[in-house]
Parts: C-alpha cells; sequence; structure tokens
C-alpha cells in the first residue's frame, strides 16, 4: 500500500540530486523546485488514491467470486442472489464515490506537474535550443557518448501504472540521470506526456463518474450486475494496478564489436 | 599555285577535322570500378574523378559503399574519410560536403539535424519533415555503420538517438504549442 509513496519520494531525492547536479554546472534546468514539489503532491494525492480503491477493488473481487460460486448468473430471480448483486452495486457505488473525492485533487497536482514541466521544456529545450544543440546535448557531452548502460530506454506511455512508471523514472534518475542533461531531457519528456496523457484521462473518468453513479442508483433498486459494472472495474484496476502483459519491452543492442576508436577529421 | 594553295587550305581544314573529331573520342567512360577490392576501386575512382568525371561523384562513392560492404571491417571508415579529405583537397569537394559525406554514413550524429535556430520557432513547424529525413539518414548510418564499418555500437547508438530526438521533440513541440 505505501509502494507508491516510497518510490515517489525515492523520485522526489534523485530528482533533487538531478536538481544539485544541474546547479553546479551551466546546465539546462528542468526539473526546478516548482515541479518537484509539485511532484511530490501528486504522489502524496496519487498514494491516498491507491490506498482507498485498493481495498474496495479487493472487496469487489471477492463478492464476484462469491456471486460465481453460488451460480448466479441466470438465477437473478433467486433473492439471495439478488442480495448479493445489491451488494456488489453498493461497493461499486463506493468505489465511484471515492474516485470521485479523490480526482478533482489529483486532476489538480497532475495539471500542475505538467504545466511546470511545459514551461521548463519550452523555456530550456524549445528556446534556448536549436535542433543541433539538442541533438549534442542528448548525444551527451563527452566524446565517448552514452552506453547502452547509462543511458535511459524508453519506455512507452501505455499500458503501465503511474507508479510503475514513476519507479521507472526514480532508477533511471538515481543511476544515470541525476548527471546528465541528456537523461534528464528525455526523463522531462517523457513525465511530461505521461502527465499530459493523464490529465486527459482524469478529465474524461470524471466526467463519466456522474452518469455511472446515477446508473448504478437505479440498478440497485432492481438488484442487477451490469456488464459496464464489471467493465469500469477492470478499467480501474488497469488504470492503477497496471497491465502486466501491455508492459512496453525494450529492444538490446544488436551484437557486435565495440571497438571503434577511430575518428575522422571530418566528424562533427 | 593557286590550285595547290587552295588543296593545302582543305587539306589543313580536313586535319582540324580530324583532331576535333579525335578529341570527342578520348572523353573519360566514367566507368563504375570493376574491381572488389576497395583500395584498388578507390584508385580507379580517384583516376576517373581527376580526368574529368566529377559530376558522378555521388555514384562513385556509392559505388565503394557497395564495395566495402562486401569486406566490411572497422578501419574502413578511415579508407572513406581519407577518401573525402582527398576530395576535398582535389577541389572536388567542399569541406562542408565531404563532412556531409562522412557523417551521414559513419558518425551517430543527425547531419538532418542541423539548424541555427530556436526549437519552437524553426524545428516544430517542419517536425514531421525532419523526422523523415532522419530516418532517411539512419538507414544510411545502418549502411555505414553497420553493413560497411561493422560498428554495431555506434549503429545503436544512432538508432536510440533518434528514438529520443522524437520523444523529446513531441514533447517540446506540443510545450511550445502551449503558450500560442
Amino acid at each position: 500500500m505505501t509502494r507508491l509513496s516510497i518510490q515517489l519520494s525515492a523520485l522526489l531525492l534523485g530528482l533533487s540530486f538531478a536538481v544539485s547536479a544541474a546547479a553546479n554546472s551551466p546546465t539546462i534546468r528542468l526539473f526546478p523546485t516548482t515541479v518537484v514539489e509539485d511532484l511530490r503532491q501528486t504522489g502524496d494525492v496519487a498514494r491516498d488514491m491507491e490506498n482507498g480503491l485498493q481495498e474496495v477493488i479487493g472487496r469487489l473481487d471477492q463478492q464476484r467470486e462469491l456471486y460465481e460460486q453460488s451460480k448466479c448468473d441466470g438465477a437473478e430471480n433467486d433473492p439471495g442472489c439478488q442480495r448479493l448483486s445489491r451488494q456488489i452495486g453498493a461497493t461499486y457505488l463506493e468505489m465511484l464515490t471515492i474516485m470521485e473525492d479523490r480526482l478533482p485533487d489529483m486532476e489538480h497536482t497532475v495539471n500542475n506537474t505538467r504545466q511546470s514541466l511545459e514551461r521548463s521544456l519550452r523555456n530550456e529545450l524549445g528556446r534556448k535550443m536549436s535542433s543541433w544543440t539538442l541533438q549534442e546535448t542528448l548525444i551527451g557531452a563527452s566524446e565517448q557518448g552514452p552506453t547502452a548502460d547509462s543511458s535511459p530506454a524508453l519506455r512507452g506511455r501505455s499500458g503501465m501504472r503511474l507508479s510503475e512508471r514513476f519507479r521507472q523514472y526514480y532508477q533511471l534518475v538515481a543511476t544515470s540521470g541525476s548527471q546528465s542533461d541528456q537523461s534528464l531531457a528525455v526523463l522531462a519528456s517523457d513525465i511530461y506526456l505521461d502527465m499530459d496523457e493523464t490529465s486527459v484521462l482524469i478529465e474524461r473518468t470524471r466526467q463519466e463518474i456522474a452518469r455511472a453513479t446515477l446508473m448504478e442508483q437505479l440498478n440497485q433498486s432492481f438488484g442487477i450486475i451490469t456488464p459496464e459494472m464489471m467493465e469500469v472495474v477492470g478499467g480501474v484496476k488497469t488504470i492503477l494496478f497496471g497491465d502486466e502483459e501491455s508492459r512496453a519491452l525494450v529492444a538490446g543492442p544488436p551484437p557486435g564489436s565495440v571497438e571503434q576508436a577511430y575518428r575522422s577529421p571530418l566528424e562533427q | 599555285m593557286r590550285i595547290s594553295v587552295k588543296t593545302s587550305a582543305l587539306i589543313a581544314i580536313l586535319g582540324a577535322s580530324l583532331f576535333l573529331s579525335a578529341c570527342v573520342s578520348t572523353e573519360p567512360s566514367c566507368m563504375s570500378p570493376q574491381t572488389r577490392n576497395l583500395d584498388s576501386a578507390i584508385t580507379a575512382v580517384q583516376s576517373n574523378l581527376s580526368s574529368g568525371c566529377a559530376a558522378h561523384f555521388d555514384r562513385y562513392y556509392d559505388d565503394l559503399l557497395t564495395i566495402a560492404e562486401g569486406d566490411p571491417r572497422p578501419e574502413n571508415k578511415r579508407t572513406f574519410s581519407e577518401f573525402l579529405v582527398w576530395s576535398t583537397d582535389a577541389g572536388l569537394l567542399s569541406r562542408r560536403q565531404a563532412e556531409d559525406y562522412y557523417n551521414r554514413f559513419f558518425n551517430v550524429k543527425f547531419m538532418s539535424m542541423r539548424g541555427d535556430y530556436n526549437n519552437c520557432s524553426h524545428t516544430c513547424p517542419n517536425r514531421q519533415r525532419l523526422l523523415i529525413e532522419m530516418e532517411r539518414e539512419l538507414s544510411d548510418k545502418e549502411r555505414g555503420l553497420l553493413l560497411v564499418s561493422q560498428d554495431s555500437e555506434g549503429y545503436y547508438r544512432a538508432d536510440q538517438l533518434f528514438n529520443e530526438v522524437e520523444l523529446v521533440l513531441e514533447a517540446t513541440c506540443m510545450a511550445c504549442a502551449a503558450a500560442r
């Protein structure tokens, strides 16, 4: 339950290193303190929401299992099954209520983080750099350039829960990104695009919750479990707790020698 | 006497015509190198380029890459670099052209990313075109780094750089657009 908060704390620690590393050299400032603070708040709100929903979703799973074990599918008129259906419906309403309570805070902090990163990216990479200097930043200032171990792997932005993404951000910052602009530029871009996607999803979810709540309140009168309920629960579980199958794989380098010492006088 | 002067003039004109037609027949053939040995091929190409075939430089460069693919070695980078430096010294290429020829095939950095203006104002409006050009350049790097020089690490870095540029530009351009 506290995994997300630990991961976010670690991420913030990593970002603090990144900020201090950036302060020691004339480097780009993609993670100013405002972004770090916004990330901390987003982490707190995400943790609260995850804690609240995990218990309710666990209860929903148990009730659903009981419903299936009691062979209630096709026996909706049975009084026992109707009682089970109402219990499931009530828990479902509870889940919607928790989401309704938590989402505005989540939306607010996610938007703040997104806007802070937006400003940083626009100023540092958009206005202060040309395409050539951006490339030089990404490739790294050193002559050797990044190795496969030290450079960040692109993860893609779908099919992975927020807390897992944060854990990966932390790992990248803690192991390599804290000392290179190259990694920070990729990291900032990745977080920003994640936040933008998350922000759109939260907005859509909030719009749907009111409608889903009304529908379930009506269904409570009849003790019906609708397929939509199960779909919504499944969707929430996927968003919050991840979808193992859709986790993006990162390709490895092609095999071959790495002994390439020659540098042409024509090389840029 | 008058006849002999006219005859002499005709002979002179005929001689000049023959001389000119002889010049036409010695126009260089600009053939592609026939050997599969890279060093020999470069010598042949250099000879042709110095004999009026400079307009065929692109084709010769492509021929040399194809020959080098048949005998891939890390040293091929140096061979191509030296050939391009010779081309610059011979006045066939400007320094910048030589850099483009070399870096497009044998360097991790993308020459398509050359630009002096800021990303918000210049790169973002042309982002799709830039990415298409980079993708083409990446296939040239595959040829130069991977197939000619056996520098798989370099090619991997170029491929990774392409992916990173795509991601960072997507985010940066979205951030730039949000200010409008």
